[in-house]
């Protein structure tokens, strides 16, 4: 475990300060301090992806935890019925993530996909989905979300059924509201599950990679490069090692960050409702 | 009322896609372009699962490689993630190891697999493995371990000692109470997280696709390469497409309840 992955991980940190493109060498050239960094930060490319990268991290992040949530309050409960839809609604997450994108590939082909068909059919008009560079931004947003809602649904459901229903019952009994008892009870009271959610989701669709190479492969022009798309590009097809590294060593400390701040929110609000 | 269209509509929306999949994977080739084509095509033919399938038998290759890599990922993963869960909760190691060990696990899960990926081929390249199962199995065990490990973890913690501490008193020792008392009491928790592994496995694409070019190739890798295949053979997409997709989705409706306790476990308690 901890050759397979913290000796390779120690390895691109030190690449990262060395200058090394395999195509022109075998083994690892000169050390060039924080050159690559600085030019990682300077390149119109990287920085086109990050904004990407963020914008699709806290889109897909919000639009899923909405809609888990949301489908976690509707389908809480053990009634078989209730259980068999949780199910069925969890086969999104389970497929692989090259698949989900072949899938929707499909299904929001231009010319031939059922999506633009139907609109058709009711005289609607037909979006070039992956074809215009800012619509497939938020196509692809779109379809991380739907992949990942299930499992903010799964989690939330089990939160939810955790909760302890004399509490709920109490407020009913004493005339609350259905709203008014998911914004002052269940909602503060699933608010630490709710963050650890958040943070997976967000740390996880900063990594997004995969559902890029089998829907845009980054396009049109480079509107759709994610940084793990970016930086696979860079490192694994052209071999510009040392400048690969850098870059995913910034990705790197945008996850560890993310991740960090929500563990310390998260305690806090802990912290908070130990106290009340 | 609206509760129920909501539902169906939700239902929709996330089956929706594998029925556009599976009819696509039996669509005549020529009924794709066909301005009236329907919903549901009109013929169904099963030529494009005999493409996919038929001439040099890569595909055949392909699904052996995905099938004995993460059956070979699942078990090592257990076998090397239950004993250390083991460890970690019950040995007293000095200067507070067992905590820093754990938390060494779980970072795995918060960094950018990208970032291995490139020295991972590296080291593979000097070793001479790369296109090898074992490189892609061993970069699957590095990834899933973590998970096993935290999964257990918090199965073990929960678990009453008194059951070891009187096996101790009859002279039972760690592992003798690793095999005969903790293992078989741990059954539930060792099955979410096979599970969990195994789609994990299946399912991966970045590291398989950075170390496997072509003898150790696996399905997710094979159709990730139809984006920039000439012209676009969706036909034949979709059955490659369905013969990843149609196991792990029938293996998730029967190991469900496996599945979700491994998802939910570490994240409600936690």
């Amino acid at each position: 475990m901890g050759a397979v992955q913290f000796w390779p991980l120690a390895q691109s940190l030190v690449v990262s300060f060395h200058d090394w493109t395999l195509a022109r060498s075998p083994v690892m050239g000169r050390w060039v301090g924080l050159d690559n960094y600085a030019r990682v930060l300077g390149d119109g490319q990287f920085l086109g992806a990050f904004s990407f990268t963020l914008s699709l991290a806290i889109g897909s992040t919000v639009v899923s935890l909405i809609a888990g949530f949301a489908l976690a309050l509707l389908t809480v409960g053990e009634d078989w019925r209730l259980r068999s839809v949780r199910t069925l609604l969890l086969l999104p997450m389970v497929i692989a993530p090259v698949a989900v994108g072949t899938v929707w590939r499909m299904i929001l082909a231009a010319r031939i996909g059922p999506l633009n068909a139907g609109l058709d059919a009711v005289g609607l008009p037909q979006p070039n989905w992956l074809g215009d560079p800012l619509l497939a931004q938020i196509t692809l947003t779109l379809i991380d979300a739907w992949q990942w809602t299930p499992f903010v649904m799964i989690v939330m459901a089990a939160a939810l059924a955790s909760l302890p229903a004399e509490v709920i019952r109490a407020a009913r009994m004493d005339g609350a509201s259905g709203p008014l008892i998911l914004r002052r009870i269940v909602l503060p009271m699933v608010l630490p599950v709710l963050l650890l959610v958040a943070m997976f989701r967000l740390v996880d669709a900063l990594m997004t990679l995969d559902i890029v190479f089998t829907t845009t492969g980054g396009g049109p022009g480079f509107s759709t490069q994610t940084l793990g798309y970016w930086i696979y590009v860079q490192g694994l097809r052209y071999f510009n090692i040392s400048y690969a590294a850098a870059a995913s060593w910034v990705l790197l400390a945008m996850c560890l960050a993310t991740a960090g701040a929500f563990l310390v929110w998260r305690r806090r609000v802990m912290r908070w409702q130990d106290l009340h | 009322m609206i509760r129920a269209l909501v539902i169906a509509l939700a239902l929709a929306v996330s089956l929706g896609p594998f029925v556009v999949l599976l009819l696509n994977s039996v669509r005549p080739t020529d009924a794709f372009l066909a301005p009236d084509a329907g919903f549901f095509p009109a013929q169904i033919t099963w030529d494009h699962y005999r493409a996919v399938f038929g001439g040099d038998g890569e595909t055949f290759r392909f699904l052996a490689n995905s099938v004995v890599i993460a059956a070979a990922t699942t078990i090592l993963a257990l076998a090397l993630g239950a004993p250390a869960a083991y460890a970690l909760a019950r040995l007293r190691l000095p200067f507070r190891l067992s905590l820093i060990f754990a938390l060494a696990f779980l970072v795995v899960r918060f960094y950018p697999k990208i970032t291995v990926a490139l020295p991972y081929y590296l080291i593979m390249r000097d070793l001479g493995w790369l296109d090898t199962h074992l490189a892609v199995i061993l970069a699957h065990v590095s990834i899933t371990v973590p998970f096993v490990v935290w999964l257990m973890l918090g199965f073990l913690e929960e678990l009453p000692k008194e059951i070891e501490q009187s096996a101790m008193m009859d002279g039972c020792g760690a592992w003798g109470r690793f095999f005969r008392i903790i293992l078989p009491l741990s059954a539930p928790a060792l099955g979410a997280a096979a599970v969990l592994t195994a789609f994990t496995s299946w399912n991966e694409f970045l590291m398989a696709s950075t170390v496997a070019s072509d003898v150790a190739k696996t399905l997710p890798v094979r159709i990730s390469a139809f984006i920039t295949d000439k012209g676009t053979l969706w036909g034949n997409m979709a059955a490659m497409g369905s013969v990843i997709v149609l196991p792990v989705a029938l293996f998730a409706l029967l190991t469900q309840r496996y599945l979700v306790r491994g998802l939910t476990a570490g994240a409600v308690k936690g």
